[in-house]
Formats: structure tokens, sequence, C-alpha cells
């Protein structure tokens, strides 16, 4: 980790490396210093040094959760003996949550002794189908004018090898991730099946008069294998079979899955369009920029580790709708010194819906190149999208999305889309899954306009 | 545990300390006279436990047409070819319709193709990662499990906190297991002499739906509705013979079922070390195996039998993961914890479990109830039969008590539901009879998975299962063991008990 730092200090002219720490994330805001009434001084004094030493420091109080009021409340209410006690039991708290080599895994271990230990990863070649086809991508529909009883994303044909995609020229890719390790609630597994079931995603977009499937080559690229006992394991093979869609030109659409699938699909657009290429739109109520964690990837910290790992920079991800109260100001400064521009909800309050969304167009605008979308089912109001694993109210309604999402697409050159964390057992009803795939056609018909050279914004 | 293909995972491993392939590994390699002194002291009470052996492939025979145009292939492609490995890559019978029509080079280069597949596919070192690194340099790497001081709190005398505010009725709104007080360490326990400890474990790894984390929510707010209180069969409310308390949930990393385990294993040891019987609300099936473990430290191995009530089996091994909610019973059994023939399973019905590992299970001495005996010989008989065994597995039981042993119909919220199920008026009497005739070391209630439910079926049901083994415990502490004893005033019939 400290040699992923190293990479990233040229990148930043702050002048301590303290400050540096906490840009990169890896370290939680700069300590303060506390104070105490003065009434509480001389008992205070009267503690051994660490202690006063963990009292005087905002970073540790941080830690354990507390504010100075509530340790002076605390101190006032006990004798010297037992404040000792309980500044020793917090100082012990903070000790106790570090690694201990003698008693804590550093690992977790596998079973390297189980019989084809890599089966769920590996590819089945052409050579060895039962029947051979010619490659590029196929249809499962019986009828001319019925659609297949099989259902596969927006109805296409489906493709099932990077040779299908490339004898097709295959321009959209849908891909299901169905990886189901969200921090809330679960089900994201069930995500892209929800999605091929549902209805809302073929036909004409009303605004722009335009059916994408008639201008854009489309085809269902099926699931990406997950293991669901382990999001680590899982982000390699997510990240080389994404890689390998957009390698082929395509613009990969990935459904989720959770939000920890961000930083495998992002990273595989950086391994194909090159680092600093890759422009990131995230539409979210999680700003997903957790510093610090024993596991180094699950869908709370998918931002903080692509810029850990120095796949992304701060400044090339622009973030609308955040209001997720996981996020503290300090974690908020974090990410804005990072170079991270975030809209948050209180934005929206403040200036207005529109000035808002123009102003997030126009730094991605003048950002990089290529634009991928994540888009987290979670930016829409649970009135819309019920179905989500971490649900936040005062979201955004689909009449802000749709039209943001669409001229997106219309106004840059998207080269991903995800469209992460839909649960669908959590909604009895069919709105999230028809939302999902009305966000998802909002995009193509942008696409679509922007193939049809009409790209000035609605 | 000689030539295994699935080492322990219990803790400490001793002789294993420096292999991958324990689940226990600290991360520093422990001076060399501690880790003699902890591999003589943990291998003291060390039963072998069992190891079942992957299945070899079943070899292929070339057919006789096929046997010239093979013959460009090397040793080692024909010795490839017939020992069956490619099952798992091609069926036989679509590689061989495919010989006939290619030339001898391709076959030579679909045979290497093969060959490169089964590169790929098997372990290699280096190649492949034995273990999934976590970041030691966290700050917050134990702070999942750090318990909270009783410091932090206003001082008070040990003993559960009583959380009622009237003298009558139904306590202040906050709701816990059985409408008991809360207990927060074993100090809370042994003050009061508490008898009987439940705690939520809500671990979430399920291979089906999840949603298993809220599952000790869900059995304490069916206090709410009724899940608690006087069992008519026996006219015994356990919430008022027996000293029950609430321990709270233990702590899950979500992220990881095998980094959970190892802390589970120490709350339920924690709570049965001060005497109280404790009963785990999960949480997915996973949990059985650090229960059961802790019963061994506490109890000694092969000292506690298991009566498994689930529609799988949950006995799968050899899989990369060395525990998820499928492999409970494997390593409970692998790590010696519990004889195989001491495990009672009833109610398994699912597609999973093939024919060798049922004829391997019955190789083992397990005993196994399936609801195919239930169709043949109905349940009245079946219970007889699994409640003997029970009774024969040891001094004391353990009861792993998955909620999809009944049909959807009664419990539709759970991660993997199967068809054909056990009803409530089948299951109930079971638990309150297995939890009055044995000695209970502990039971899970596990996989209830409260949002798979629109309704409060799954929660009520759980909760009712819940208070039917309370019943039982109570029942015995009041002496009456009697094979299904019922109050005689409980139904009109004038025949005695």
């Amino acid at each position: 980790m400290t040699a992923t730092a190293n990479t990233r200090i040229g990148a930043f002219a702050l002048p301590s490396l303290l400050a540096m720490a906490c840009a990169l994330g890896i370290m939680p805001a700069a300590a303060e210093t506390v104070r105490y009434p003065a009434a509480l001084a001389a008992r205070i004094a009267a503690l051994p040094a660490e202690q006063q030493a963990f009292l005087t420091d905002s970073a540790m109080l941080d830690r354990v959760g507390l504010t100075a009021d509530e340790v002076a409340l605390a101190l006032q209410g006990r004798t010297d003996e037992q404040a000792s006690a309980y500044v020793g039991a917090l100082v012990r708290v903070v000790a106790d949550a570090r690694f201990d080599p003698a008693t804590d895994m550093a690992e977790i271990p596998l079973n390297p002794e189980a019989t084809a230990f890599n089966l769920p990863t590996t590819l089945r070649p052409a050579l060895l189908d039962k029947f051979y086809r010619a490659p590029g991508p196929f249809s499962i529909a019986s009828y001319m004018y019925q659609p297949a009883g099989i259902p596969t994303f927006a109805q296409a044909p489906i493709a099932l090898r990077k040779e299908d995609l490339v004898a097709g020229k295959v321009e959209v890719a849908f891909v299901g991730i169905p990886l189901d390790f969200s921090n809330g609630h679960r089900d994201a597994k069930h995500g892209p099946m929800a999605l091929r079931a549902s209805d809302g995603l073929v036909g004409t977009d009303i605004h722009t008069g335009l059916d994408p499937a008639k201008l854009l080559r489309m085809a269902d690229y099926g699931n990406i294998a997950v293991d669901n006992m382990s999001v680590e394991r899982t982000v390699g093979h997510v990240r080389s079979m994404v890689a390998e869609i957009a390698s082929t030109g395509a613009v990969p659409f990935i459904v989720g899955g959770d939000h920890a699938l961000m930083y495998p699909d992002v990273a595989a657009m950086v391994d194909v369009y090159g680092k600093g290429k890759v422009g990131v739109i995230q539409l979210d109520a999680h700003y997903e920029g957790v510093a610090e964690d024993a596991h180094y990837i699950s869908d709370i910290q998918s931002v903080s580790r692509l810029i850990r790992d120095g796949i992304l920079s701060g400044g090339d991800i622009v973030q609308i709708g955040i209001r997720g109260a996981g996020m503290s100001g300090a974690d908020k400064a974090r990410a804005t010194a990072q170079g991270i521009r975030m809209h948050s909800m209180a934005d929206i309050e403040k200036d207005g819906w529109r000035a808002v969304v123009d102003r997030a167009l126009a730094q991605v605008r003048a950002g990089p190149e290529h634009l991928f979308v994540s888009f987290d089912m979670s930016v829409l109001d649970p009135a819309y999208a019920p179905g989500v694993g971490r649900p936040a109210p005062n979201g955004l309604t689909m009449r802000e999305a749709v039209p943001l999402v669409r001229t997106l697409c219309a106004q840059n050159k998207v080269v991903g889309f995800e469209l992460l964390d839909p649960a669908p057992i959590l909604d009895i009803s069919y709105k999230t899954a028809q939302n999902a795939n009305y966000i998802l056609h909002s995009c193509l018909a942008g696409m679509a306009q922007r193939k049809a050279a009409v790209t000035k914004a609605p | 545990m000689p030539g295994s293909g699935h080492p322990p995972i219990d803790r400490p491993p001793a002789r294993r300390t420096h292999s991958a392939r324990t689940l226990w590994k600290p991360a520093l390699a422990l001076s060399a006279v501690t880790l003699l002194a902890t591999a003589a002291v943990a291998n003291m009470d060390r039963a072998p436990g069992i190891t079942r052996a992957p299945t070899p492939p079943e070899p292929i025979e070339i057919p006789e047409k096929l046997q010239s145009r093979l013959s460009g292939l090397s040793a080692e492609q024909m010795d490839y070819l017939k020992s069956g490995k490619s099952r798992r890559i091609v069926n036989p019978e679509v590689m061989f319709r495919r010989f006939e029509s290619l030339s001898s080079e391709e076959i030579t280069a679909y045979v290497d193709a093969l060959l490169s597949l089964q590169d790929q596919i098997d372990y290699k070192a280096g190649r492949d990662k034995a273990s999934i690194p976590l970041d030691t340099s966290s700050p917050s790497f134990n702070a999942w499990k750090i318990r909270r001081p009783a410091e932090l709190n206003p001082w008070r005398e040990d003993g559960p906190i009583e959380l009622g505010r009237y003298l009558g009725g139904r306590g202040s709104g906050f709701a816990t297991f059985a409408n008991a007080p809360v207990a927060l360490g074993p100090k809370d326990l042994i003050a009061d002499g508490i008898e009987v400890a439940i705690v939520g474990a809500p671990l979430d790894m399920g291979s089906g739906w999840r949603d298993a984390r809220n599952g000790p929510l869900a059995l304490r707010t069916a206090g709410a509705v009724g899940g608690y209180g006087n069992d008519m069969f026996s006219m015994i409310d356990p919430t008022r013979v027996l000293k029950i308390a609430d321990y709270g949930d233990i702590a899950i990393d979500q992220q990881s079922t095998e980094r959970s385990v190892h802390h589970v294993r120490e709350v339920v040891r924690e709570i049965a070390k001060t005497g109280a019987i404790p009963i785990v609300i999960g949480g997915d099936h996973s949990l059985e195996y650090p229960n059961l473990a802790a019963m061994a430290d506490v109890h000694g191995k092969g000292n506690v039998g298991v009566v498994h009530f689930d529609s799988h089996y949950d006995i799968g091994s050899d899989r990369v993961h060395l525990i998820d909610h499928g492999q409970p019973v494997y390593r409970v059994l692998h790590e010696g914890h519990v004889r195989p023939d001491q495990y009672v399973e009833v109610g398994l019905r699912a597609r999973g479990p093939d024919k060798p590992t049922f004829q391997w299970m019955r190789e083992m001495g397990m005993n196994y109830h399936t609801m195919v005996e239930v169709e043949k010989n109905g349940w009245a008989k079946v219970m007889e039969a699994a409640l003997a065994n029970a009774r024969k597995s040891a001094k004391k039981i353990w009861i792993s008590f998955d909620i999809d042993v009944l049909d959807p119909a009664y419990m539709p919220g759970t991660g993997t539901p199967v068809p054909g199920g056990l009803t409530m008026r089948e299951a109930q009497p079971i638990m309150r009879r297995l939890c009055a005739e044995n000695d209970i070391a502990g039971i899970d209630i596990v996989e209830v998975a409260p949002y798979l439910d629109v309704s409060y079926k799954t929660a009520l049901n759980s909760a009712y299962l819940l208070n039917a083994c309370l019943t039982g415990i109570a029942m015995r502490k009041k002496g009456l063991t009697k094979p299904h004893w019922l109050d005689p005033v409980s139904s009109s019939s004038r025949k005695g008990a």
C-alpha cells in the first residue's frame, strides 16, 4: 500500500505528507487538539500520559464515536479511578481494533486441494461445442414478430464469446454480474434476471423519437461468473471479462450486482482506453469512499480503492445525488481534497436541479474523452426504486434521472455503463426493474441520438 | 488427519499452523516452543475426524472404431483421455462423435486443447491464490468485533438488564428474544444463574436468496405478535419457568464467512462455559460449524450428538471455500467435533444430494431420515426413529434447525426453500419432545430471511418452534421427561398423560 501511495505522490502538490495521506484516502482527517472545560483540566492532567494524549486527539475520539462534550460529561460523573478506567477502555478499543499478527488471520485461507479449483471461471471454447455454429450473435426467438419466451436484455440476440461480438460488430453488449455482497440489504444477485424478465428496454424513446435497437447493434452477453463467498475473488475475473468486451469496441452495459463492481468495471475501461483517458459520472446515493477496512474491496469503498490503486484520479470523477448517512463531514472534505466533484442532494436543494445538472454536464464534457456511467439504483428515490440494497429517501425522480442520463450519453463518448444494486426481492411490485430498464434505455436513446449526429441537448 | 484433501479449520490448528489450507492462520508463526505446547494441548482431546476423498473420475473407454484414428496421440495425451478427467470439460460422447470427422492432426489439437483447459482448471501454485489477502494496515482491522467496554456505561451490578418500565404488561417496546432481559457478557449470565441465553448471529452469505442477517430481528419482533409464552400441550410457560436472557447479536464480518465463524465460536463457547444453554438464531447454516466446534471446546469432542433438521444435508466438501452454508456438517465431522454415528439428519429432500454422497453417509454410520422415509412410513414412525437415534447419539444433543425443513407454505422467508416439507404440526412436537427428553447442549435456528415473506408467518412459526424447544427444556427442569408427555387437562380425553 505504501508503494501505491508513493506512485501517486507526484500528482499532488500538497505541503505535508499527512495532508497527502488524507487526500489519498489512506488516513482519516488530520488530528486536531480537543479542548475541555477548565474545571476538568486538573483531572485530565492526573491521567496517565497515554490517556491524556488520547483525549486531546480529535481523530481518536472520532474512532470511538465520541465528542469532547460527551467525554466531559462522562468524566464529570465518574470518580478519578472510574475516569481512568473509562479512558483506558477507550484506548484499549482503538488498540484492539488494529491487526495483531499473533492472534489474527492476515489472509483468508482457501482450499487449493479442491478439485477443479478454477472451473467456475473457465470459459468453454467453441472447439468443444456439441454442435458447431458460425460466430456472431444469434436469436433465440421462434417467431418473426414475437419476442422469444426466453428473456434477454432488450430482447437482443445472444453472444457467448468474444468472437460473437466481433463477428456481429456489436456496439452495445449487455452483461449481468450477479455479485451479492451489498453492505445493506442483499439480493443484487437477482438483478440481471429481473431486468431481463421486465419490460422497458425496447421500443422508441419518445423524447428523441428514436428506437435504439434500430441504430445500435446490441447483444446480450449473458452473465459473468462471480464467487458469491468473496468479492475479492470476483473482481479479477470481472475486470478481464469487461475489458475483453470493451476491447472489441462494444460498449458494455453492465447490470449488477452490488456497487463493488464499479472497481473492476472502471479498471477494465482504464485497461482498454488508458490511464487518464476515462472519466466517470457516478449517480449514487452513496459516495463509496470509505477509506479503510480489513477487506480490500466492497461496495462502500469502490471509489476510494480506484483512487488508492492509482486507476482513477479524483478529478476524473463527478458524482450526483449523494445523500447517504454513511458520509461524515470529514469524509466529504477528503473526497473533495481528492478532486472529486460531488453534487449532493444538498446542492440540489440549494441551487435547483437544472443548475446542478448544467454544472455537472459541463464538468463531464471538460473531462477525459471517454465516459463511463456508474448508475446506482439508490440514486433514485425509493418511491421509484424500492428494490435496492441501500435505499435512501430524498432521491431523484425518474423525470430527473431519465433526461440526465440521455443527455450524458448523447453529449459524450460513452464507453461503458453500469447499473448497480437492483435487489428485486425487496420490491413486491414491478417498479424497480421497469425503471432500471428505462434508465438503460434512456442512455441507449442518447447514444442513438449521438450516432444519428443529433447531439444537441434536449 | 493424514492424507487429507480437506484440512481442518478449527482453532488452533496444531501442526497445520503454517499450512495455507487451514482456515485459522495467525499471521506470524508462533515461537517453536509455544507452537509445540499448543500442538500438544490441542491434540490431547482430539478425536480424529473423517475425510471424504473426492470421487475419482470414471475412466473413459476408447471405442474400438476410434482406436486407429487416435494412434497419433502421445502416451501422455492417451493417458489423460483414458483417465476420465476430461469429463468435467466435455462429454465423452460429444468428443468421440467429433473425433469421427476429424483428421489425426485435428484430434491431436483437440486433445491438446483439453489438456490446456485442464491445466487452467487445476490449482497451480504461483498462478492461483491459495488465500484472500486482507489489509493488515487498516486501523479498523478488528473493529467489527470489538466488544463495547463496560466502563462506557454508567456503573451497574452484573446481571441481566430488565428493559420493562411497568410492573405489568409487555415491557417498554424493546423487542427481545422471548421477551427476555438483556445480558451483555458472561458475568451477566452468571450473576443471575441464567439457564438459556439466546443470541443472534446475522451471518448472511447463503447461496440462494439472502437476508438471513435480519433473522434475529424477525424472531425478536415476533414477541410482539404472541410468539412466546404458554405452551398448551404441556401447560407450561417457559418464559416463567426458565431464566432466559437475550445475549444480543454476535458480530459478523458480512464480507467473509471464514472470518466470522471463529468469532461465533468464541461467543458460543463463552455462553456455554457459564452453564447456560446457548440458542443461536441465524444467520445462515454455516453457523452449525462454529456452534458444534464451541460445544466440543466446552464439553469435549464426541460428547455432543446432533439432530440436523433441514431439507439439505449440508455435507458438501471439496470446494474452494473451506466453509459455506452447504458444508458445515462436513467441517464438523472432519474436525472430529462430532462422530458420524452421532449425527441425525431429518427432513432431507433438496435436489442437490446425490446417491454416492448418501451411500458415503451410510458407510460413515450417519443417521438420516429423509422425506422419502416420511412418504413411506409416515411422520409418526419417522419421528420416533429420529428421537431414538438422538437419545443414543450422546449424553447431550445439539439441535441445528434449518427452517427450510418446513414446507414453504409455513416458512416462505428462507433463502433456499424446498417444497414438500414438514408441517408445523409435525415440527412442533418433535422440537418439544427432543428438548424435553434429552439433555440439550444448545440449539440453533437458522436461515430465517424475513424479507422473502411479505407476511408474518415465517417469523411467527420460527418463534413458535423456539418456544416449543424452550418448553421442552422447562419440562425437563420440572422432571417431565416421559416420552411424549402431554398435560392431561389440555385435551378432553380423561385418559392420563
